[in-house]
């Protein structure tokens, strides 16, 4: 939309134009490179690698490994989360809020430090595989591979299900339950005939989001799965090994998954479309009070869920205070050992970048968010809509892909980029911008274009009025969707752990390597540092916003 | 035909809040009645109460003879019609009117007939496969109508379900709602903070305060002889002036104080006044008659004017600063000009007399005269 007298090349053509060119450079240059390195050599169009992937079972068979993987952890996430929001929406629960900020917190954290706090549970020499091995006089091998994975993973991944259906739930208005029952419902058809059908879509888009984030996890399977290949330990391994790597190859298993990614996108689309309501409610539904079996039944369940899903968690802030004989063995007493091992060494630099790159990283999304929302709201043109299907590829395209095509791109001339903190600050911007820039639209969108051109009609210039009227009126919003960046990029791990050097080493990094290397005593006291960070961050985030709902 | 519904001693807390305390009322077969009040008097409330929405704290809820409290809403058999219109919005127009039918496990070619009839009773049979989202406000509440009636209920409620459109549809959907009741013949109560709409749609009106009804009654007796104060503003506007009785045998008359000059025999007071009992007389602004020259009447000064086409709205100052307000049938006069002294006349059988504190009536109802 131009205003009169605006000229067609003015100061906005300009900015989309700079974040098209950075976009192009950051997301389809180094997409191509993938491209190019899996179907050409030399010059030549060349599928042998195709055909090498999906002839030898070595290689597809992780591929269907990953699907089952993916599969199971989705709908058992979903057996976990639909009743959980359903319980906490429906049921008066005490202390709903702290279970509420304990469930987040086990989402937030990333997947890996679960696998590994789940190995110390209930591995080979497990805390609760000795209790049950003593006690029964069996021989309980430990939780690896397939039921491992699974296990981690729908426990890291229900809160995020809970989480869309809880928010859905808040917004189907209690007169269509109270419209059902007054039709002749009862509290079971209830469910199932308006409210389950009316939280599906939140529901789709919530298990496509499990969905990716637990097919392009590496970290889980690395450490839990032993035998259990998954694709991204292959695609891993292939790239990263000692022997044999080879890039042709890897780049073509990253197009395999971006392909994979890219129809299940469609899929949830097609399908969410299909069933999409507007609602708003004046009235939610209200948490009643429960009683009899009904109220055991869902306290036992909440309560229950609740504590295993934060059970690692626990783990590993107990045995950060626990001493260990050389890194890997407990011995079961309390000291600060690990602290001191991890702050004294040198090791800080891994606590420093992570607070210094997630900051950087939250003040470029933040910057590109709010233009880039700006421009595609009240800036229409065929520039800005090329600019909004540009932001929102990084959506599907999985963390440790992202960081294979920056080193293919970026490593070599003319951008040499490779090693320096400002990749991993770019990869995790650009990981992050499709979810601040959906955030910001949604806030411009509640801003009326009036109160913008009141300010024009009262004679500010349109930069003016963006930056003293727009800016100021979308920083609320926009702020408690940054402090949610920041925890969500200071547990990222797949594509740093492809981009980092010993300089550039993350916390999420370090705590990786330390657990491959089983020293799980440093391990313990950098995931501890790295939750307190997150349950400081979720605090403030609930006190800037004022709400005590997540939306991620 | 309809249902009775006999309301005895209701009592509502929340907490340690009493909502209402003893509420009694009894609702005619057929009958369209409506439960008016500011909001917050607990019309909702009770409304909710008979559906079982809102639990009851006491007294006895009656559909004809069955008393209702603890049965769940489920198999209550009660309509209800929502301020948000609370359309299911992943069924179609006809899915959303059949879904209580295929609850009562309906056969299937009845379920068509039924609904088939009712959206042409409702006249959106055009409407049958569209999705709520591509329906208007007035369609979608025709829809919340249809669905509520087609399982023929003992009795249909309607919580303020015309305050979401806008003045043109709700007048035409509260002629809607008229019709299609006298139609079916349901007994209805509806619920509304909305004087005119309940005034037009009502057979009785129950007028309600914090949580207490004021009066019961047909929308004319309500606006004519209101039982106190409360509803005498309420429902259209009066002026409150103070007043004096005076009584010299069979003659009884009202002395307005303001001047101590103007004096009105009334014919209609209860036997029990006294002579020099103050009172309050409530006179609706076209219950005045303004004269000009001299003569008896209370003595005011015309501070501005509202011309609406057929009548003209006069804001006046008594002489003790009390301000009026009159409406004149516009023909009568030229408009006054601000500041023109005129004297105010009452039409006595109109007007309205109570008790000092404004709590009970001492006009006697033509009826019982």
């Amino acid at each position: 939309m131009r205003y009169a007298g605006e000229k067609r090349f003015n100061v906005w053509t300009v900015l989309t134009l700079v974040l098209l060119a950075l976009f192009l450079l950051f997301v389809i240059y180094p997409i191509g490179m993938l491209l190019v390195k899996s179907l050409f050599t030399g010059s030549s169009v060349d599928l042998s690698y195709f055909v090498k992937f999906f002839t030898k079972k070595y290689y597809w068979g992780t591929l269907v490994n990953s699907f089952k993987v993916t599969v199971s952890s989705t709908l058992v996430a979903c057996l976990i989360g639909v009743p959980m929001a359903y319980l906490l929406r429906s049921v008066k629960v005490p202390g709903s809020e702290l279970l509420n900020i304990l469930i987040v917190i086990s989402y937030l954290s990333p997947p890996f430090i679960g696998a590994y706090a789940w190995i110390q549970l209930l591995g080979r020499n497990g805390f609760i595989t000795r209790i049950i091995n003593a006690a029964f006089h069996v021989k309980f091998g430990g939780i690896y591979g397939f039921a491992g994975i699974v296990l981690v993973f729908s426990l890291q991944s229900f809160p995020l299900i809970y989480m869309y259906v809880s928010g859905a739930m808040k917004n189907l208005d209690n007169s269509l339950n109270e419209a059902a029952e007054s039709l002749g419902c009862n509290a079971f058809q209830r469910v199932t005939k308006v409210i389950f059908p009316l939280v599906m879509p939140s529901l789709l888009a919530g298990m496509l989001l499990v969905f990716m984030r637990v097919f392009s996890d590496f970290g889980t399977p690395m450490i839990i799965g032993e035998g259990y290949k998954t694709f991204p330990v292959m695609l891993y391994t292939q790239f990263m090994g000692e022997v044999g790597t080879n890039d042709g190859f890897a780049a073509t298993m990253c197009v395999i998954v971006i392909v994979i990614a890219l129809m299940f996108f469609f899929i949830q689309k097609f399908l969410g479309r299909k069933f999409t309501y507007s609602m708003t409610a004046l009235k939610p539904m209200e948490a009643q009070q429960a009683a009899g079996w009904r109220k055991a039944a869902s306290y036992a369940f909440v309560y229950l869920i609740t504590f295993v899903a934060a059970l690692p968690q626990l783990t590993v802030i107990v045995t950060s205070f626990i001493g260990t004989i050389n890194g890997s063995l407990f011995t079961g007493e309390f000291t600060l050992d690990n602290y001191r091992n991890i702050l004294s060494k040198g090791n800080t630099v891994a606590i420093r970048n992570t607070y210094l790159f997630g900051l950087e990283a939250i003040v470029v999304v933040v910057v590109c968010g709010i233009l880039i929302s700006y421009l595609s709201v009240r800036k229409r043109s065929v520039l800005t809509g090329i600019l909004d299907v540009l932001t929102m590829f990084p959506y599907i395209i999985p963390g440790s892909v992202l960081g294979i095509s920056f080193l293919y791109a970026f490593n070599g001339k003319p951008f040499l980029l490779g090693g320096t903190a400002i990749i991993i600050i770019i990869s995790l911007s650009i990981r992050r911008m499709p979810y601040t820039i959906r955030s910001s639209t949604a806030i411009i969108g509640q801003i009326s274009p009036s109160i913008e051109e009141a300010a024009i009609s009262l004679g500010a210039s349109q930069v003016k009025t963006f930056l003293r009227i727009t800016v100021p009126m979308m920083l609320p919003g926009v702020l408690s969707g940054a402090i949610m960046s920041w925890i969500t990029l200071i547990s990222e791990l797949s594509s740093s752990v492809i981009l980092y050097t010993s300089r550039t080493m993350t916390l999420t990094v370090a705590i990786y390597s330390e657990v491959i290397r089983s020293n799980f005593g440093n391990a313990a006291a950098y995931s501890t540092i790295l939750t307190l960070t997150s349950i400081v961050s979720l605090l403030l985030f609930f006190r800037v916003s004022g709400s005590k709902d997540l939306s991620v | 035909m309809g249902a009775t519904i006999t309301i005895e001693n209701a009592v509502k807390r929340y907490g340690k809040d009493t909502i209402i305390n003893g509420l009694s009322l009894e609702v005619k077969p057929g009958e369209f009645f409506t439960l008016l009040g500011p909001s917050g008097c607990g019309k909702t409330t009770l409304l909710r109460m008979i559906i079982g929405f809102n639990s009851i704290e006491g007294g006895t809820f009656r559909i004809n003879d069955q008393i209702i409290n603890d049965i769940p809403t489920n198999k209550r058999n009660i309509g209800m019609v929502f301020q948000n219109y609370a359309v299911f919005p992943h069924m179609s127009v006809f899915d959303n009117v059949a879904f209580g039918l295929k609850n009562r496990k309906v056969p299937k070619d009845e379920i068509q007939k039924r609904v088939d009839e009712i959206l042409k009773i409702v006249k959106i049979d055009h409407l049958r496969d569209r999705m709520p989202a591509k329906l208007s406000g007035g369609q979608q509440q025709r829809v919340a109508l249809a669905r509520a009636i087609v399982i023929e209920p003992a009795v249909l409620l309607m919580d303020e379900p015309l305050s979401n459109l806008d003045a043109k549809l709700r007048v035409e959907m509260r002629n809607a709602i008229k019709r299609i009741q006298q139609q079916i013949g349901i007994t209805t109560v509806y619920v509304t903070h909305d004087q005119e709409e309940a005034l037009a749609v009502s057979d009785r009106i129950a007028v309600m305060n914090n949580g207490v009804i004021q009066q019961i009654d047909t929308p004319a007796r309500v606006y004519q002889r209101p039982s106190n104060q409360f509803v005498s503003n309420f429902i259209g506007l009066s002026n409150f002036l103070p007043a004096r009785v005076k009584r010299n045998g069979d003659r009884v008359s009202v002395c307005f104080q303001e001047d101590g000059g103007y004096e009105v025999a009334m014919s209609n007071l209860s036997p029990g006044v006294q002579d020099g009992q103050t009172v309050m007389a409530a006179i609706r602004p076209e219950e005045f008659e303004m004269l000009a020259g001299e003569g008896p009447g209370i003595p005011a000064t015309v501070v501005s004017s509202v011309f609406l086409g057929t009548t003209t709205h006069y804001f006046l100052k008594l002489a003790g600063g009390q301000e009026v307000e009159a409406i004149q049938n516009s023909d009568v006069w030229e408009i006054l000009p601000e500041g023109t002294q005129v004297r105010l006349t009452v039409k006595e059988k109109k007007i309205n007399i109570f008790t000092a504190d404004g709590s009970e009536p001492l006009v006697v109802r033509e009826e019982l005269l």
